[in-house]
């Protein structure tokens, strides 16, 4: 167990069965009461953010949060496929736990997996990735209209928007946190 | 240590002795080293040789006023152990007064004349204050009215009602007290050394906090002038602090010998690095300490 003096920024702890990380504490004391921590806490599951405020000699309970390296092997339909990269044990993962990051999965990609309790719960991925293009309409020669776009599709199915010169099965610059175009790769 | 911080603290200090000086109130240091360092169950001094350093003047300046002077001040070190955070510290300084035949809203216009003073030494233009009741910015914030609320629904949490309070207080009041604004009528169990008015369907102190950009600036009494009133408080403090495992604080008989001759009074602490460092707008208190 954590006691109120152990919170500190990025400290793991479980409330109602979901692990929190810390992102903000503060120290309060009301003039003529006991003394609190008021902090601010991250779903590590969902990204929501809940007020608590803790009052000293409290106990938080530590949340089983660990994580490790992985390299991305392939799917089969059902499940995505990892490796850990230093015990080259093989994880399948369901594709809840993956989420988003499935749009950003290219075979060999390294990402951070990390587990709650055991069970794998999600990637973190790079936060940018090189992804190549499988279908966008042919570009207009001569349309150099600042700022228009046009959708394409990218080998993993996620679709961006980008700028009408872009040709396709270019690979392009993708930044994994906004799923967004941010440039043509050189390869 | 930040120079300019350094500098807005010796303007804001020289700012309050002015003001102090102009309105007809004497500065009198008392002891740090004191043989009781405090009532409330919540502070924990620090014990040095036979005595403790003072959480605050209160008891010395107490003394001073029963012994006839009507307007009394004291700016200087107080100690308080297991607080630490950008607005606490163990070693901190504070601004104490107290005023003979005051009411506390003669105490909030001192506040906010002395806020304006140390504000125009900086530079600053002086703040405007509200004046509202814990029980007004708990409903409005919360929509719970404390005065008919039981711990579990003000918290969720089991644990006694004043815990409770302050928890859902700091939580979710104190962070819509924006601005400048004195919070009056505190909930009786958290009178401390203030008179208690029981009118009504719910007993209040005669207490009020003033809360500058949301930090808690000062604290004012309407004393208490009930020696045996004043023993008996003491004595709950000291049953709740054993409860907790703490060590009792000495009963300050000399203290309970003065609240009986005190005159109907007012008095009231005010952070001083807290004013400073709000007012030059710095995020804790170190920025303007050496």
């Amino acid at each position: 167990m954590y006691s109120t003096s152990d919170i500190r920024n990025g400290l793991k702890v479980e409330i109602d069965g979901q692990p929190y990380m810390v992102t903000y504490f503060q120290f309060v004391k009301p003039g003529k009461g006991c003394a609190f921590t008021r902090t601010k806490l991250k779903n590590m599951l969902s990204g929501n953010m809940l007020d608590r405020t803790y009052k000293t000699g409290e106990s938080l309970e530590p949340a089983d949060i660990t994580d490790a390296t992985f390299q991305y092997l392939y799917e089969d339909g059902e499940y995505f496929h990892f490796m850990n990269t230093e015990t080259f044990d093989q994880l399948p993962m369901e594709p809840k736990a993956v989420g988003d990051a499935k749009n950003f999965l290219v075979e060999q990609m390294e990402v951070n997996v990390m587990f709650f309790r055991g069970n794998p719960v999600s990637i973190d991925l790079p936060n940018f990735v090189e992804l190549q293009i499988n279908y966008t309409e042919p570009g207009v020669k001569g349309n150099t209209a600042q700022g228009a776009t046009k959708p394409a599709t990218l080998t993993t199915g996620h679709t961006v928007n980008v700028p009408l010169f872009v040709e396709n099965e270019e690979w392009l610059k993708i930044d994994t946190r906004t799923g967004e175009y941010v440039e043509r790769a050189r390869r | 240590m930040h120079p300019a911080g350094l500098r807005a603290r010796a303007a804001v200090l020289h700012a309050l002795r002015s003001w102090f000086a102009a309105h007809g109130y004497l500065e009198v240091p008392t002891d740090t080293l004191v043989p009781s360092p405090a009532m409330e169950e919540h502070l924990y001094a620090l014990a040095v040789a036979d005595g403790f350093l003072r959480t605050s003047p209160e008891f010395a300046l107490k003394r001073v006023l029963a012994a006839g002077l009507p307007r009394i001040y004291e700016i200087g070190p107080c100690m308080r152990d297991r607080e630490a955070g950008p607005w606490h510290r163990r070693e901190f300084t504070m601004c104490e007064w107290y005023r003979a035949g005051a009411e506390l809203g003669d105490l909030m216009d001192e506040v906010e004349a002395l806020v304006a003073a140390a504000a125009t030494a900086l530079g600053d233009s002086p703040p405007r204050w509200r004046r509202t009741t814990v029980r007004a910015a708990f409903q409005q914030a919360t929509g719970v009215d404390p005065a008919r609320a039981a711990a579990e629904d003000l918290s969720g949490h089991d644990e006694p009602w004043d815990d409770a309070f302050l928890r859902r207080w700091v939580t979710d009041v104190e962070p819509t007290l924006t601005g400048a604004v004195f919070v009056s009528d505190w909930p009786a169990s958290q009178a401390a050394l203030s008179r208690v008015h029981s009118d009504g369907a719910w007993p209040t102190a005669q207490r009020f906090e003033g809360y500058l950009n949301g930090v808690e600036l000062c604290n004012a009494f309407l004393e208490l002038t009930d020696p045996a009133e004043q023993r008996r408080r003491f004595l709950v403090a000291n049953v709740a602090r054993a409860a907790a495992g703490e060590a009792p604080h000495p009963v300050d008989e000399a203290l309970i010998e003065a609240v009986g001759r005190m005159p109907r009074s007012a008095g009231i602490a005010l952070g001083v690095d807290r004013l400073v460092a709000v007012l030059h707008g710095e995020e804790n208190i170190d920025a303007v300490r050496c």
